[in-house]
């Protein structure tokens, strides 16, 4: 991890980053045709029961277990761009919307935001499978949403169109999805819905909501990036609130006598643990100078001080995030744009627009005391 | 002992030529072992308390409450009845003063054994047999007839909707593969099973029809345990041409299904083939 106040992003990155597939907002792509197998090419031996991607164990196919492995749960509106529909679902109703869906069932839609990060895991965990063939530590991603069955063929079409590899789903019909989020031993869950996140949150669940960026800009496709801000998202917002009660002096002090204590968690420390573990995997096998999973911390905080609380308490955790950025109070958006990350944390909305202007895939954790009182527009302040 | 019926006078028969009728065995109207045996602390009208099935009518009540209110004379409702196999003569009154004592809509007792059994099923024209004794529930699927598990509910709280659960693995693998999924014995099975839950699914599909999306006191739900999702949507397909637009869908593809199930919480549980039984040992 770096001290240095500001850091350009480092040249890690394995080879150019090709572009993700841009299409544009709300048009619906012509439909295609059922594809000629249920399953996959490499399906097929005699004795075979139903192959898909990864491999077949004794007549099942091989999905690991929730509690195994990293689970993320992901909604319809934040995978994929539903703004028509969701149009028509506020101006028309339900019944209205239900049937609007059924009949441009063989439309696919095009990707939603977190999109580019469901990639960036499956490439994840093609390399894990491939070091480990036989471990159901990998990313198990679910499709988790609030809408009824009669989507869910559109939806498994778009799925089936974009090659993603989702297996598992839950579609609830109206009813809540916090209770199967927990039935299915979740360690993110991202929605395009802030009220679901916060019951997420107040669940004991890593829980954040995304946003469409500006404009649309290239990532890794065999990289996972991800950025997180530092209080309130990975730490506690202790020290948020002393900020906000009493001013940056007062601030700087209380960090300043509490430096050797350790900063409480926050909602996203478990999600950075999860990476972490997966990480290791890597390194266990020579992979860390290229490895598949590079995590950021993106701070207000700065190098020389108040940032110190915030790596003893990391390392305390036996954590670490590849590159820490102290930005002493500096824009976050810049540097966010260099480091390209499929996602960013971030427990404040103004962060969290900047970065989206900026072409950055941010998601807003609501924990907090930064819920309470909005961010004061102004930039120039270290903390 | 022939099957004997006994009609409960305290409410008003249902038209069985159009009604959809259940048949709930005896012990789901017990807590926990089916133990049919009253307490003899009980008296004869405390002996149908507990147990799975009196929530399951006070919801199936709310159904055709909501059905005579949009249409008075409606004739397409749920009928109720109580099926008892080898019942003791000395216990039937009492069940059926137990039922009358706590209003519940049983509009028929039907006291029968093992011989008369499907007859009195096919004769009440019964569309499903509800019980909480898996043994039974195998076995009267084994004769042909539609049976599915009626489920203890979990949380305390009256459960307002009626909520029917139906387990679509085999529903959808194509029929070419059938053959090689499942053993020599099974696909025979699974074709009777299969006729006899298309036409359960096409009655439910019907009266759930008659309500919109919100407040609807009917749901419908469709699982798939261990299959990947183009099974699960070819079953959800397979529904909508069976005249059911299922309202909640999961793909579970080999998560452990209790706790799911669990937050599902159906009322009646419909699984086609017996390996499924062994999974959903939570809701029973």
């Amino acid at each position: 991890m770096s001290l240095d106040s500001v850091n350009a992003a480092t040249a890690q990155e394995a080879g150019p980053c090709p572009a993700v597939n841009a299409t544009t907002n709300g048009d619906s792509l012509s439909s295609w045709e059922e594809p000629k197998g249920l399953y996959h090419q490499n399906a097929s031996t005699k004795n075979s029961g139903v192959v898909r991607r990864a491999r077949k164990v004794e007549g099942g196919i091989f999905f690991p277990k929730p509690e195994n492995a990293v689970t993320i749960a992901v909604s319809s509106r934040v995978l994929f761009r539903t703004e028509k529909e969701d149009i028509v679902f506020r101006e028309k109703g339900v019944e209205e919307y239900l049937n609007y869906q059924v009949e441009h069932e063989m439309e696919p839609f095009a990707p939603g935001p977190a999109f580019p990060f469901i990639k960036a895991l499956e490439a994840v965990n093609t390399r894990l499978r491939d070091l480990y063939p036989d471990s159901e530590e990998l990313f198990d991603i679910v499709l988790v949403t609030y809408n009824h069955a009669h989507v869910g063929v559109r939806l498994i079409n778009t799925i089936n169109y974009h090659n993603l590899f989702i297996e598992r789903f839950c579609m609830t019909g109206g009813s809540s999805p916090i209770g199967y989020l927990k039935a299915f031993h979740t360690n993110l869950y991202l929605s395009a819905d802030s009220e679901k996140v916060r019951e997420a949150l107040a669940e004991g669940i890593a829980a954040a909501t995304m946003f469409t960026p500006d404009k649309l800009t290239e990532v890794s496709e065999t990289q996972l990036r991800v950025a997180f801000d530092g209080d309130a998202v990975l730490f506690s917002d202790e020290s948020e609130r002393i900020y906000k009660a009493h001013g940056l002096d007062k601030f700087f002090e209380h960090e300043k006598e509490h430096e050797n204590k350790l900063l409480d968690h926050g909602p996203l420390k478990g999600f950075l643990e999860a990476l972490g573990k997966l990480q290791k995997k890597f390194y266990a096998k020579g992979h860390r100078l290229d490895c598949p999973i590079r995590t950021y911390l993106v701070t207000a905080r700065s190098a020389a001080s108040s940032g110190i609380r915030a790596l003893k308490t990391l390392r305390a955790w036996g954590l670490e995030t590849d590159e820490a950025l102290f930005l002493a109070g500096a824009p976050k958006g810049p540097m966010l744009e260099k480091i390209r990350p499929h996602i960013y944390f971030d427990d404040q909305m103004f962060h969290v627009k900047g970065a989206a202007e900026m072409g950055t895939i941010a998601a807003h954790v609501p924990y907090g005391i930064a819920q309470k009182y909005p961010h004061k527009k102004d930039m120039g302040k270290a903390k | 002992m022939d099957a004997e019926i006994v009609v409960n006078t305290d409410i008003k028969q249902k038209d069985s030529r159009h009604a959809l009728v259940i048949a709930i065995e005896h012990c789901a109207f017990f807590d926990q072992n089916g133990d049919w045996e009253p307490k003899s602390s009980n008296t004869a009208s405390e002996v149908l308390s507990h147990g799975p099935a009196i929530s399951f009518i006070k919801a199936i009540q709310r159904v055709n409450h909501k059905l005579m209110e949009k249409n008075p004379n409606e004739t397409f409702l749920f009928d109720v009845i109580l099926i008892c196999n080898n019942q003791i003569p000395e216990n039937q009154s009492k069940i059926v003063t137990s039922a009358k004592h706590y209003g519940l809509e049983i509009s028929r007792f039907c006291f029968c054994n093992d011989a008369s059994f499907t007859n009195s099923m096919l004769s009440n024209n019964v569309k499903l047999f509800l019980s909480t004794n898996r043994d039974d529930i195998v076995k009267t699927q084994e004769r042909g007839l539609p049976a599915a598990l009626l489920c203890k509910q979990v949380a305390q709280e009256a459960v307002d909707q009626l909520k029917f659960l139906f387990i679509g693995d085999s529903l959808g693998i194509p029929e070419d593969l059938k053959g090689e999924m499942f053993n020599v014995n099974q696909p025979h099975s699974l074709q009777i099973t299969q006729a006899s839950l298309k036409e359960l699914v096409a009655v439910i599909g019907q009266m759930r029809s008659k309500f919109g999306q919100d407040d609807s006191p009917l749901r419908t739900c469709l699982v798939t345990l261990w299959s990947p999702r183009d099974v699960c949507v070819r079953a959800l397909k397979t529904f909508r041409d069976w005249g059911m637009e299922v309202e909640e869908a999961y793909c579970l593809a080999g998560t452990p299904p209790s706790a799911i199930l669990a937050q599902i919480q159906p009322h009646v549980l419909c699984g086609d083939g017996l390996y499924h039984m062994r999974d959903v040992a939570a809701l029973s």
